[in-house]
This record gives C-alpha cells, sequence and structure tokens, in this order.
C-alpha cells in the first residue's frame, strides 16, 4: 500500500473510531451499548464481524456479551465464551491484555474456528482495560485476507480504550442505579413499617388489632398475604389469629397452629427468635406448603418479640419469586418489633380488663353476699320469737277444754308447720351470719380440727378415714370457722353416703404448694352418686341444693364464704372412682413461734384430760421441756385426787366420754377454779354449758407453744 | 313466789321484747319491757330507790345507745351502768348464736349469764337458778 493510500485507509480508520466513540460513550445501558458498539464498528470500518467480550466475576472466562448480526445473536445465545489465556484470540488477548492480529486465520495457531463466521480471513482481538485490569475483549473479523496491519492496531485500539470506558460507565451508571433503587426499596419499606407502627399502636382492642394488622402490611408493602400467629398458653403452639383474606379468615377458622420449633418457617423463626426466609418456597426445607395460599413464592417469617419474651410471629408472602433480600429484613424486622409491642399493650390492656372484670365479680358477689346476709339477719330476727309462740300456743291448746279432739290436732299439726318453717328461717340466718362474725385467726392443728369436728358430729369411726401426711405445718384460720366448714362439707357427705350398705367418708390432709403459695389442704370425700357436672358449678351459689326440699342449700356457699375469709380455697370435683371430693386450702403457717418453753409455768403439776391424739401429745411435750409434770389420762374417772394438780386441762372434744361429765367430776371435787376448757370450735351455748360448772375458762384451743402461754396466763 | 321477781327486760326489737315478756310473764314473773337503753337506766335507778326494786334484768346487746345510734355494745354499756348503781345486780345478756366473745366481755363485765336468743324456754330456768343462787 503506498504512502498516500495509507494515509487514506488510516484517516478513515481514524474517522471510523471517533465515529464509534462518540456514538457510544454516551450510551449508558450496558446492553444497549454493547450492541450499538458492534453495529457501528461494523458500519463504521465496513466489518465482516465484531464481537465485545466481558470476563465473567470469576476472570477466568471471557464471555461474548454482543455480536453482529445473527451469527453474533446465536452466539451470545449459546452462552459462548472463551478461556482467559488460552489458546484462541481473545483468550490470548486477555491473558496478555496485548492486541493481536490473525491475517489469514487458518495459519493462526490461538485461532478458533468458528462455525458462525465461516468467511473470516482476518480478525484482530483488542483487549478492553480499565487502568491495568483487563474487563474483556474486542474482535474485529473481515472477510479479507491481510485485512489489518500492525499500524491498524493503534487506531482500533483508541477505539477500544474508549469503548472500555464507556463499559465502565455503563457499569457505574448500572450500579449506581441498582443503590439507588436499593436505598428507594428500603425507604419504602421503613415507610410501610412506619406506616403499619403508626396505624396499630393506636388499636387496642386485641381481635381488631389483629385483623386490622394483616390488611395494613398486605397493603401498606403490596404483599400477597399476611398472617399473625401469637404462642398458646403452653407456648408450644403458635396459633393463627388473623390471616389476610379469605384464606387467612378459613385458616383462622380451621384452628391453624403450627409447633414452635417445627417444621414450619413460623416454628423455626420463633424458636430461634430470629427472621427467615424463603425466596422461593419449593427449595426451602422448613416451609410448610399450604394449600389455601398455593401462589406463594416468597415467604417471610419474622418473630413478634418484647424485650426477652418471644409472643409469637408474623408471615408476609410473595407471589413474586425472590421477594424478599437480606436487606428487608431490618425494615420488616422493624415493623414486626412495632406489632409486638401492640399486640402487648393490647394483650396487657385485655389482661387488665379481665382482672378488673374478676374485681368487679368479686366485688359484686360480696356486695350480694353482704346484702343477703343483712336481709336474711333481720328476716331471722324477727322470726326468733315464732318458735317461741308456738310453744305457748301449744300449751293453750292443750290445755283447751270442750274443743273436739280432730280441731285440737288440727292446730297442733298447723303449730308444727309454722314451727318448722320459723326454724328454717333461723338455720339459714345462722348459717349466713356465721362465717362473718368474730374471725380470729391463729395457727392452728388442721388435722385436729377436723378429727375434732367429726367427732362432735358423731360420725362413726369405722365410716371415716384419715390419712395425714407426715410433718405437716401448722395452718392459719379461725378454728371455730373452719370446723363449721369442716362440718357442712361432712354433713354433705354423710347424707350423700346414708343410703348405701358401706358408706364411706376419706378424709385426707396433706401440704400442697400452688402459685409460691404452701397450703394445708383437707380432701374430704365420700363414695356416694356425687354431683352431676351441670350441677358442680351451682353447688356454691345459695339456696342451691340437689337434695330436696329439707335442705336450705347453705352450706356449700357458708363454706366458700369461710374459706375466702381466711385466705384459702375450696374445690368440688368428682372422683374418678365415683362420688365427690372437696378440697379446703388453708394458706400454712410461716411464722415462728415467739413463745418457747421458757415461757411456760414451770414445776407445776398439770392434769390433761385428753384422747391420745396429735394435739395431746403437742401439749404434753411443751408442758414437759418446760419442767413441768403432766398426768395424760383420756377421761376422769380414773382421777382420785384433783387437789393433787396445780392446772387442770380439759379438751372439750372427747372420744371415750363427754367433757360435762369430767367438768362435773372435778366440780364436785371442788377443783373447777383451776381448770381450763379448751375447744377447737367455741359456741356460745357450749360455752354456757361449761361454764356452768365455774370453770376458770373456756378458750379456743392453742396450738403452738406461744398460745399456750397465753391461754395459761388468761 | 314468781310474781315476786321483777324483771327489767330490755330490747328494741318489739316482738322479740313481747315474746320473751310473754314467756316471762307466763311463768309468773313480774316484767318491765322497754325497748330502749336510755328508757331503760331511768327506770331502773327509779326503781332501785323504791320498795319493789328490780331482782334481775335481761338485756340485748346489739340496740341504739345512749346516744341514739344502733351499737353492738349498747347492751354492755347499759350493764355497766346498772352495775354502777347497784354493783352485783344479777344481769343475763341475750346473743347471737355465735358471739362468743362478745358473750365473754359481758361476763367480764360483771353479767351473770348469756342466752342466745330464740331458746326462750331455757331462758325461764336460767332466770329461776340466778335468782335463788
Amino acid at each position: 500500500m503506498d504512502e498516500s493510500k495509507l494515509a487514506e485507509r488510516r484517516a478513515a480508520l481514524l474517522h471510523a473510531g471517533a465515529l464509534v466513540s462518540r456514538s457510544i460513550t454516551s450510551i449508558l445501558d450496558l446492553d444497549t451499548l454493547l450492541h450499538r458498539t458492534v453495529d457501528i464498528i461494523c458500519i463504521a470500518f465496513d466489518f465482516y464481524y465484531a464481537g465485545v467480550f466481558l470476563l465473567d466475576e470469576t476472570g477466568e472466562w471471557a464471555v461474548l456479551r454482543a455480536g453482529r448480526g445473527e451469527a453474533g445473536a446465536a452466539l451470545v445465545a449459546e452462552g459462548h465464551k472463551l478461556q482467559v489465556g488460552g489458546r484462541s484470540m481473545i483468550g490470548a488477548a486477555t491473558g496478555r491484555n496485548k492486541a493481536l492480529i490473525a491475517l489469514d486465520v487458518g495459519n493462526e495457531p490461538v485461532h478458533f474456528k468458528n462455525q458462525y463466521l465461516p468467511l473470516t480471513r482476518s480478525e484482530m482481538a483488542l483487549p478492553l482495560s480499565a487502568g491495568d485490569r483487563v474487563i474483556g475483549a474486542l474482535t474485529v473479523q473481515s472477510v479479507e485476507e491481510a485485512a489489518f496491519s500492525e499500524d491498524d492496531i493503534t487506531v482500533l485500539q483508541g477505539m477500544a480504550d474508549q469503548l472500555a470506558v464507556a463499559i465502565q460507565n455503563a457499569r457505574l451508571y448500572a450500579e449506581n442505579m441498582r443503590l439507588l433503587e436499593q436505598a428507594t426499596r428500603r425507604a419504602r419499606l421503613l415507610m410501610a413499617a412506619a406506616d403499619v407502627g403508626k396505624n396499630v399502636t393506636s388499636i387496642l382492642d386485641l381481635d381488631e388489632l389483629l385483623h386490622k394488622t394483616v390488611d395494613i402490611i398486605c397493603d401498606a408493602y403490596g404483599f400477597y398475604y399476611a398472617g399473625v400467629f401469637l404462642l398458646d398458653e403452653t407456648a408450644e403452639w403458635a396459633v393463627l389469629r388473623a390471616g389476610r383474606g379469605e384464606a387467612g379468615a378459613a385458616m383462622v377458622a380451621e384452628g391453624h397452629k403450627l409447633r414452635v420449633g417445627g417444621q414450619s418457617m413460623i416454628g423455626s423463626a420463633i424458636a430461634q427468635r430470629h427472621a427467615r426466609i424463603a425466596l422461593d418456597v419449593g427449595e426451602e426445607a422448613v416451609f410448610f406448603k399450604n394449600p389455601h395460599l398455593p401462589m406463594t413464592r416468597s415467604e417471610m417469617a419474622l418473630p413478634l418479640v418484647v424485650g426477652e419474651e418471644v409472643i409469637g410471629a408474623v408471615t408476609v408472602q410473595s407471589e413474586q419469586e425472590a421477594a424478599f433480600s437480606d436487606e428487608d429484613i431490618s425494615s420488616l424486622q422493624a415493623m414486626a418489633d412495632q406489632l409486638a409491642v401492640a399486640l402487648h399493650n393490647a394483650h396487657l390492656l385485655r389482661a387488665l380488663e379481665a382482672a378488673h372484670a374478676e374485681l368487679v365479680r368479686t366485688k359484686t358477689f360480696e356486695a350480694v353476699a353482704t346484702a343477703t346476709t343483712e336481709a336474711i339477719h333481720w328476716i331471722g330476727n324477727k322470726a326468733l320469737p315464732i318458735t317461741v309462740s308456738v310453744q305457748r300456743l301449744r300449751e293453750d291448746v292443750a290445755s283447751l277444754s270442750g274443743v273436739e279432739a280432730e280441731i285440737v290436732e288440727s292446730m297442733q299439726e298447723d303449730l308444727t308447720l309454722i314451727e318448722a318453717s320459723a326454724r328454717l328461717i333461723i338455720l339459714v340466718k345462722e348459717h349466713l351470719i356465721g362465717p362473718a362474725r368474730e374471725y380470729i385467726p391463729a395457727p392452728a392443728m388442721i388435722e385436729d380440727v377436723v378429727k375434732d369436728t367429726a367427732q362432735v358430729m358423731g360420725i362413726a369411726p369405722e365410716a371415716i378415714h384419715f390419712t395425714v401426711a407426715p410433718n405437716l405445718p401448722l395452718a392459719v384460720a379461725d378454728t371455730t370457722q373452719l370446723s363449721r366448714a369442716f362440718r357442712y362439707v361432712l354433713q354433705n357427705a354423710l347424707e350423700a353416703t346414708e343410703d348405701l350398705l358401706t358408706p364411706r367418708i376419706d378424709v385426707e390432709v396433706d401440704l400442697v404448694e400452688e402459685k409460691e403459695m404452701r397450703y394445708v389442704v383437707t380432701r374430704i370425700g365420700d363414695n356416694g352418686p356425687g354431683v352431676n357436672d351441670a350441677d358442680l358449678d351451682k353447688i356454691w351459689a345459695s339456696f342451691y341444693t340437689t337434695r330436696g326440699a329439707k335442705h336450705a342449700g347453705l352450706g356449700l356457699p357458708a363454706c366458700l364464704q369461710i374459706l375466702r375469709q381466711l385466705d384459702g380455697k375450696v374445690r368440688a370435683r368428682r372422683r374418678p372412682e365415683g362420688g365427690m371430693v372437696f378440697e379446703l386450702y388453708v394458706p400454712a403457717y410461716i411464722g415462728q413461734a415467739t413463745h418457747g418453753p421458757a415461757d411456760l409455768p414451770a414445776g407445776k403439776r398439770f392434769l390433761l384430760v385428753d384422747d391420745d391424739d396429735v394435739w395431746s401429745r403437742f401439749v404434753e411435750q411443751t408442758l414437759t421441756e418446760g419442767q413441768n409434770t403432766v398426768t395424760h389420762v383420756v377421761d376422769a374417772a380414773a382421777v382420785e385426787d384433783f387437789a393433787a394438780f396445780d392446772i387442770i386441762v380439759v379438751d372439750d372434744v372427747l372420744a371415750t366420754t363427754d367433757s360435762l361429765t369430767v367438768l362435773q367430776q372435778i366440780a364436785r371435787a371442788g377443783a373447777a377454779a383451776k381448770t381450763v376448757v379448751v375447744a377447737s370450735s367455741v359456741r356460745v351455748e357450749r360455752m354456757m354449758d361449761l361454764l356452768r360448772f365455774g370453770v376458770r375458762d373456756v378458750l379456743p384451743k392453742p396450738y403452738t407453744p406461744a398460745g399456750l402461754v397465753e391461754r395459761l396466763r388468761a | 313466789m314468781k310474781e315476786d321477781v321483777k324483771v327489767l327486760l330490755v330490747d328494741d326489737e318489739k316482738l322479740v321484747l313481747r315474746s320473751i315478756e310473754k314467756s316471762l310473764v307466763r311463768a309468773g314473773f313480774d316484767v318491765e319491757a322497754v325497748d330502749d337503753v336510755t328508757a331503760a337506766l331511768a327506770l331502773f335507778k327509779e326503781t332501785a330507790a323504791s320498795d319493789a326494786p328490780f331482782d334481775i334484768a335481761i338485756l340485748d346487746l346489739n340496740m341504739p345507745n345512749f346516744e341514739g345510734y344502733v351499737d353492738p355494745t349498747a347492751g354492755l354499756q347499759l350493764l355497766s351502768k346498772l352495775l354502777e348503781t347497784q354493783p352485783g345486780f344479777p344481769v343475763i345478756v341475750l346473743t347471737a348464736f355465735d358471739e362468743v366473745e362478745r358473750a365473754k366481755d359481758a361476763v367480764r363485765r360483771g353479767a351473770r349469764a348469756y342466752f342466745v336468743k330464740g331458746r326462750e324456754a331455757d331462758l325461764i330456768a336460767l332466770v329461776e337458778r340466778i335468782i335463788q343462787a
């Protein structure tokens, strides 16, 4: 080629190069840039083919990203790639960062014969570099043999460098756009989170909150589905409490629940306390395929955490694959945290409302009980004279003369009816007034109180069986009131078993702990017919009875009232083997006896008249430790000289005799004034009977050394 | 004999008052029934100086007191005033069936006995026993 033609060709190449450069530098989309580049190069230079390779992420392969014409399109579609540093022209150019020319490609050892480009006779491979770094290569091919000279390299390499800059610009632009989009998306998610937060925190009704929440989430984020699960009482199951749309309603109605720590996204998000993402749920091992939500392609499960406590989880689902990124977790978790606080607040409010309702119920019950008590007291007082009036009328009727016997008999019958009605009214009054009056709690041996009660009631020893746990603590109770409660329950048991061939009452005294409280519990069971489940709740209501008209139905309500007054509780249940069992819980005594045996009288001679039981053993031991002598007898028949004792203590309840008989003997011997009678349950009339013998005092039984000191000083 | 025994009966419950009065009268006692503590004290003081003083008093505990307010200790207050006027005077107090401590309080203040309302048949025997003692 002569000088002028050479100069002309170089000028044409430079012109074409400048044209290409100008055309491509303003293209910011990488694909457009590359495709336009290969077209412009071929048109400007009149080349058969041009193609742009870019290195992949590993830097090991040069991948064809754009090629001229159908051949180029076919090669791109095939994923045509050449190894960097390999035997191809492109491989060598990218490997060495150096342009290569093959003037007759058949002779060029590194050239890869390409079936799509059969006409190529010359090829130039130009590395594309950003600084020192190779980012790809440009191939230009001609149908002419020896189409390129070494001189052309400078011109075409200049154009390739421009292309490399344009590629870098397009890449930077794309990266900037990606970052911008990411920032925009994050801002949108945070805004949605704020929206959800703002909307849910003002809802205090739990059900409304749950249902609105799923709608708010779906609307704010444009999700296909959202659902809120809350832990059940056992904390083993997450129960769906609200779900979006018909699918949600159907699942809530089904009682849809997932096991915490189980295979589901929700189960594992709660157990692990962090968000789970399944981008294509088909691939996610822990995802529970849900027939109600067939369109779900991405799911995120976010734990609902308040402080240290997980209260449930929220699921959000999208129809798009890969709808969530790890970066979305923070904004969605922010939303879930707001939701958790709102749910927690609603929970607290509900608990507060429940507590308030309970308080109102209790106060109402108390008010009703008080009003009833006042009313019945009033009525009872009015009825008091009736029985006495009846008694006088009876005497008058008996003394009537000249009246037909039939009429007298009829009058007597009417008087009996009136008297029975009046007695029932008085009985009602005494039952209802009883628990409210003169409540004096003190440490007590429950075993002694229940045994005394059974004995006073005259229950045959063979019909009642006691089981007492060893080393029971004392309980705090007014024993007179507690004895009354035992009496009501034992009376029920007696009546329930009265028609049985082998009636049996079991009394078990035991220690139980409930909610950090210790109770001495007395279980009184019988083998009677029991109470129907339907009636079980009603038995505590005043005037309810399953036993016909002769019962006022006041025993159990009075029992309930007494146990409440004692800060205890009472429960009734059917025994699996038949019959009923009533459990009376009395708070265990946690204090210490303040006076030990040192405060007791010392060197005195005591006569203790009592059965050999838990109380008499306690008294004997305490007095003996206090350097007193104690003579313990079960009745006074064998006592020859009452004068030999300084103090006589008599238990009002004795198994083998009546304490009145004992007191008679004592009074006869002139020893009443040094006698103290103790009783686990004291009633006015009984006390009157006892005091009639001139005894020093009648006192509630002491169950601590301190109590004993106090009684003996009285 | 019993007609010579003069009983002061005090209870604000008029039906109870009349009923007990009838029982006592029927048993032969001379009864003055009064339904408030102020009138009862005045009557007691008046008769104490006369030649026909009361031999025994039967008092309810829960009544309007000397200020006119219902007070569970009104009977006890009257009891104390009667005994101030006449130390050792026999008094029986009427109580509800379970008022153990109040009943004992009455005895500590000097009552001879206490009696549960509604069982007046036994009251006659109690009055007789105290009068004879």
